[in-house]
């Protein structure tokens, strides 16, 4: 929109009324996408207290006639979801600790010292990033199944810590390199251990990215579906996670027809996690950038 | 691999409760791959000393080695089991400590157990995660039930269990080869058109016996603002082939199904087939779209609401619907309707086979009270007590003497009487070729929602069992009954 | 410190760097690289996983794939997810981090975003925190196609008829890709929103004292600006998009149908692996997948790779 400088003294107005077109428009693009998001989650916990004839009626926008918890008892009591919580939060927990001590011990030596096998290493690591993991599955069952790891939390924490490497690896060296060497070569003057130096001086000095990565490996385990599938069966469901819940309470519904059931286990598992989301939200939105745009 | 029919175990799991699970869990093959790379040359277990056999104990269980059972939670639930089949055997062995686990993912549980050795007693194989029957079978993990169906009746023991049950249970549990029955069949299901009898009734309308009738009956459904035929495209579009299947068997006789079974050249292209495609094409004109993107459950829930007029399905519809069936809602099944004069079986055929597998793993520390469980499952009172909780009919005969049915079941028992000998068979192939089955329910979609003729469907099929054929990676089955 | 000899100095940093790295690669080659080697081994067997013994059959898996229309469909349906997935979650996301950030105009001498620019931001991340298995079971009942799905009905009431998200072979593919970019929007606003937030004030101020409209600032000054936080973008999204697994086998009929219309190769890997027992086949697949994930990598980051702007 290129104006002339002539016609500089007479441009205000058009564009204060372009700027409120625009302004309008703008927020009712925005007013939609918020909609959109917040919609189906309405919905979806509104539809719990629905009967069969209310979700399978011809007005499925109307409120439900009444607010029986009874379909929140049903998903608490048969889908466990209180259980299947708190077994996710300590496998989500431990294992993105793990990664990210794991993870950022590769890094850093891989991003500050020098020897032989530093880029083999590295490489090693960062094609990790574009396997497949449904190549693994199949293989990876029965390495488990050896090992006496199937259907445990230990094996399922390991094998979520190794496929986080790739990526944790891959930003954190970026990550590490980045930092002043100087303070480093200077605990190490001062007679500081390697190892004390990398978690008295070099990891506060990372606090950014860890934080960063933190928040992507959280996620990114908090939402796995493939791997606790396979690698948490049937006869341990006691130690299922969410999704497997949710899956599972999706499957009975072929064989209950319990929407209302399905969608209090749906709404049970949205509204924590959106909970902490929103109270912890400035650090999650802060944090998550940190890294990923230095 | 020996090339085992891995018949029953598998297929029962199509009819039954077949593809209700939105989310797959994974993955029977995988799992399986373990019954065999494990412990297949182990040594059997030394069987425990086992006691002396009797009358009452024809398999000489000892009387306080406990059993543990496994069995299927789907849609007729573990309450039979809990509640009647393991008291009974309790009563018999009261000393027998009985362990139970009812669980969904069969083949990811016990496929570890199989290959490490520490197996279950009684294991109900069934589900969308059920173990495959052909590869245990081939790894000697099963027991023949040979002695079972030779014993002595525990309601008549001058009667051998064999002859207490449905004709063609034995048979419709074979594997191996030589053929011996590794699997007991447990649920009589029969195949047909389900509809509300009280809705029928208020309208003056009965299920129609031709397809004529049927188009003429579907314009009266639509008058009244139902839906007169629907499936669900979503997830069950074989409750849709087999419909198909069977009109295609009325036509031109059950060789026709044996010939897809077999694979035979241009199976597919048969006459009776493309009838039964043409006929069934015609019909799902009536459907809306919409039906394409339903799951089972969502279109059954329609019917009781009285939205849908005929639904293709089998005899555990009423079971799996049971908390959900309003009131005045009465269950009923009819046949599938003639496609012309000269069809070789008459308009009163049905689809009937026994389904739901038990099997005795040969490895396990009590397979003498393995046997003994299934024998007590074959007891009257243990049948009538699965159909009170069920709502299906066992295979054991005379079990419902004195009882009285649901209304579904009175419809199946009376559908059962008028066919006689009219039995359409079922089919292996959704079992043994699982490529092909997969590719009939992408066709069988597209024919009855208007994308393909007739004849693209069989042309498509036929091509599909051609590559079958000609895949040496595939284990080729056949049969001649 | 000198490096080639073995002074203590030198082993203690050695010993430092494997101890360091001892775990972690461990763990990541047992888990990881045993299985992906184990895994393209597979695929030039014969292997049906229910069976210890089987034969080296050398191409055969893949000379099978590359006759199978289900395998050709499905990688079509990768390209089309490739192309139109990120650009269309990058557009959306780009729009409304500029209108978060610096829709507003100045103020006091800064460069704000719209009103109520917390408040969208804290939303639209929000699908961002619910797993992919939740999400496509919630949108099975939002988008069902008849007329009371819930999409629906909401169309109903302003008078259009019920659209048939899922079955209309044309529309399936792009309904789902909606769902994806559903997903994702808000995590890239908030990432496009850092990179705004780190471009100093006064490059704006001066353009704007230039003259420049809101769209010049977008198109001339944004964008470039942003190049390295959107390539990033990029490469996340593409990588994503050979994906789709849950979504597709949760939301779509018959799992990639209507006719193959929705597809995709993870899924299809999943048939043959556990459907057909084809291990050999499946592992041929997640080979061919692999090769097309690294491909698009190393082909994104060749041509986006451009001068850095300084500033």
């Amino acid at each position: 929109m290129p104006v002339a400088p002539s016609k500089a003294a007479t441009a205000p107005r058009p564009r204060r009324r372009s700027i409120d077109v625009f302004s309008s428009l703008s927020h009712v693009a925005l007013v939609i996408w918020a909609i959109l998001v917040i919609f189906p989650i309405i919905w979806t916990f509104l539809a719990s207290f629905k009967t069969n004839t209310e979700l399978f009626g011809d007005n499925s926008l109307a409120m439900p006639q009444n607010f029986d918890w009874g379909s929140w008892g049903r998903a608490w009591d048969k889908a466990h979801i209180g259980l299947y919580m708190i077994n996710t939060v300590k496998v989500v927990a431990v294992s993105t600790f793990l990664t990210m001590l794991f993870g950022s011990m590769a890094a850093y030596v891989l991003a500050r010292y020098t020897f032989f096998g530093n880029r083999a290493v590295y490489l090693l690591f960062v094609s990790g990033l574009s396997f497949p993991v449904f190549l693994a599955l199949a293989p990876l069952w029965l390495t488990m199944k050896n090992l006496g790891l199937l259907g445990t939390h230990t094996g399922l924490i390991l094998v979520y810590v190794a496929y986080s490497l790739p990526f944790t690896v891959f930003f954190l060296t970026a990550f590490f390199r980045t930092l002043p060497s100087s303070v480093g070569e200077a605990a190490m003057m001062d007679g500081c251990s390697h190892t004390r130096t990398f978690f008295q001086i070099m990891l506060p000095m990372a606090k950014p990215g860890l934080i960063s990565i933190t928040i992507f490996n959280v996620i990114g385990q908090w939402n796995q579906y493939l791997l606790p599938i396979v690698l948490l069966p049937g006869d341990v469901q006691d130690k299922w996670l969410i999704t497997q819940g949710i899956a599972n309470i999706s499957t009975n519904a072929g064989y209950e027809a319990d929407w209302a059931g399905l969608f209090a286990a749906l709404s049970m598992a949205i509204i924590p996690v959106l909970i902490i989301y929103i109270i912890f939200q400035r650090q999650i939105q802060s944090g998550l950038t940190a890294g990923a745009t230095k | 691999m020996t090339s085992t029919p891995r018949e029953i175990t598998r297929r029962q799991m199509m009819r039954r409760v077949g593809l209700t699970a939105l989310v797959a869990v994974p993955a029977a093959g995988l799992l399986s791959s373990c019954a065999t790379s494990g412990g297949d040359s182990a040594a059997p277990s030394a069987a425990p000393s086992a006691a002396a056999t009797s009358a009452t104990n024809p398999f000489g269980v000892k009387a306080d080695a406990p059993l543990e059972v496994v069995i299927f939670k789907g849609g007729y639930s573990d309450e039979y089991a809990t509640q009647s089949h393991e008291p009974l055997y309790s009563k018999e062995f009261p000393k027998a400590q009985i362990k139970h686990q009812g669980i969904q993912t069969i083949s990811q549980t016990l496929t570890p157990r199989f290959a490490s050795g520490d197996v279950p007693d009684v294991v109900n194989n069934s589900g969308t995660d059920m173990l495959d029957g052909g590869a245990l079978i081939g790894a000697g993990q099963l027991l023949d039930l040979t002695p079972l169906f030779e014993a002595p009746s525990i309601d008549d023991p001058s009667k051998k269990v064999k002859d207490t049950i449905v004709p063609g249970t034995v048979e419709s549990g074979f594997g191996g080869d030589p053929a011996k029955p590794y699997t007991l069949n447990y649920v009589y299901t029969a195949y047909g058109l389900w509809y509300d009898a009280k809705m029928f009734e208020k309208n003056g309308w009965t299920p129609p016996k031709t397809f004529d009738e049927f188009k003429t009956f579907a314009e009266a459904a639509k008058s009244k603002n139902v839906v007169p035929f629907a499936y669900a495209g979503k997830n069950a579009s074989y409750y849709a082939y087999w419909m198909i299947l069977i009109s295609a068997a009325k036509i031109g006789g059950n060789e026709i199904l044996l010939n897809i079974d077999n694979l035979a050249d241009n199976a597919w292209n048969a006459d009776a087939v493309k009838q039964a495609a043409t006929a069934w094409a015609e019909i799902g004109k009536y459907m809306d779209k919409s039906y394409e993107g339903l799951i089972h459950t969502e279109v059954q829930t329609q019917q009781n609401q009285g939205k849908i007029a005929l639904y293709p399905s089998g005899s555990w519809l009423e079971s799996e619907q049971a908390k959900d069936t309003p009131a005045g809602f009465e269950y009923a099944m009819s046949p599938t309707p003639s496609v012309s004069a000269s069809d070789k079986m008459p308009y009163e055929a049905i689809r009937a086979a026994a389904a739901e597998g038990y099997v005795v793993p040969a490895k396990g520390k009590n397979p003498q009270g393995g046997l003994e469980y299934l024998r007590v499952m074959l007891s009257k009172e243990a049948a009538k007590a699965f159909t009170e909780k069920t709502k299906s009919l066992t295979v054991v005969v005379g079990a419902t003497e004195g009882m009285t049915l649901s209304p579904g079941l009175t419809s199946v028992v009376a559908a059962q009487t008028a066919a006689g000998q009219n039995v359409v068979t079922y089919s292996l192939f959704e079992t043994w070729y699982k490529e092909l089955e997969t590719e009939l329910r992408k066709q069988t979609n597209a024919l009855m929602f208007g994308r393909i003729s007739a004849d693209e469907f069989c042309a498509n099929m036929q091509k599909a069992a051609d590559k079958t054929k000609a895949d040496s990676s595939i284990n080729k089955q056949s049969r001649s009954v | 410190m000198r490096h080639g000899k073995l002074t203590p100095a030198a082993l203690r940093k050695y010993g430092f760097v494997v101890s360091f790295l001892a775990v972690p690669v461990l763990l990541y080659v047992v888990f990881v690289v045993w299985q992906y080697i184990q895994a393209f081994q597979i695929s030039f067997t014969n292997s049906r996983g229910i069976s210890p013994n089987f034969d080296y059959v050398g191409f055969d898996n893949f000379t099978q794939l590359f006759q199978d229309d289900v395998f050709w469909a499905a990688v079509r349906h990768h390209v089309v997810l490739l192309l139109a997935m990120p650009l269309i979650t990058i557009a959306i996301a780009l729009f409304f981090s500029f209108l978060l950030n610096l829709g507003g105009g100045q103020r006091n001498g800064r460069m704000v975003g719209v009103r109520g620019s917390a408040f969208y931001k804290i939303v639209f991340f929000f699908p961002q925190v619910l797993a992919v298995a939740i999400v496509g079971v919630l949108f099975q009942a939002i988008l069902r196609p008849d007329k009371a799905g819930v999409f629906n009905s909401a169309l109903g009431a302003v008078g259009i008829q019920p659209v048939g998200w899922l079955i209309a072979p044309n529309l399936a593919l792009w309904t789902i890709i909606g769902v994806m970019v559903w997903q994702a929007v808000g995590f890239y606003v908030v990432l496009f929103s850092a990179g705004m937030a780190s471009i100093p004030k006064d490059v704006f101020e001066a353009a704007s004292l230039d003259g420049a409209g809101r769209i010049t600032l977008f198109f001339r000054i944004t964008i470039p600006l942003l190049w390295d936080t959107l390539q990033v973008g990029w490469v996340y999204l593409g990588i994503a998009a050979f994906d789709g697994f849950a979504l597709v086998q949760v939301l779509s009929v018959d799992r990639g149908g209507p006719d193959n219309a929705t597809t995709v190769l993870p899924l299809e890997i999943w048939r043959n692996a556990f459907t057909y027992s084809k291990y050999g086949v499946a592992s041929a697949m997640g080979v061919a997948l692999f090769f097309m994930t690294l491909t698009f990598a190393v082909l994104t980051l060749r041509v986006t790779r451009r001068e850095r702007i300084e500033f």
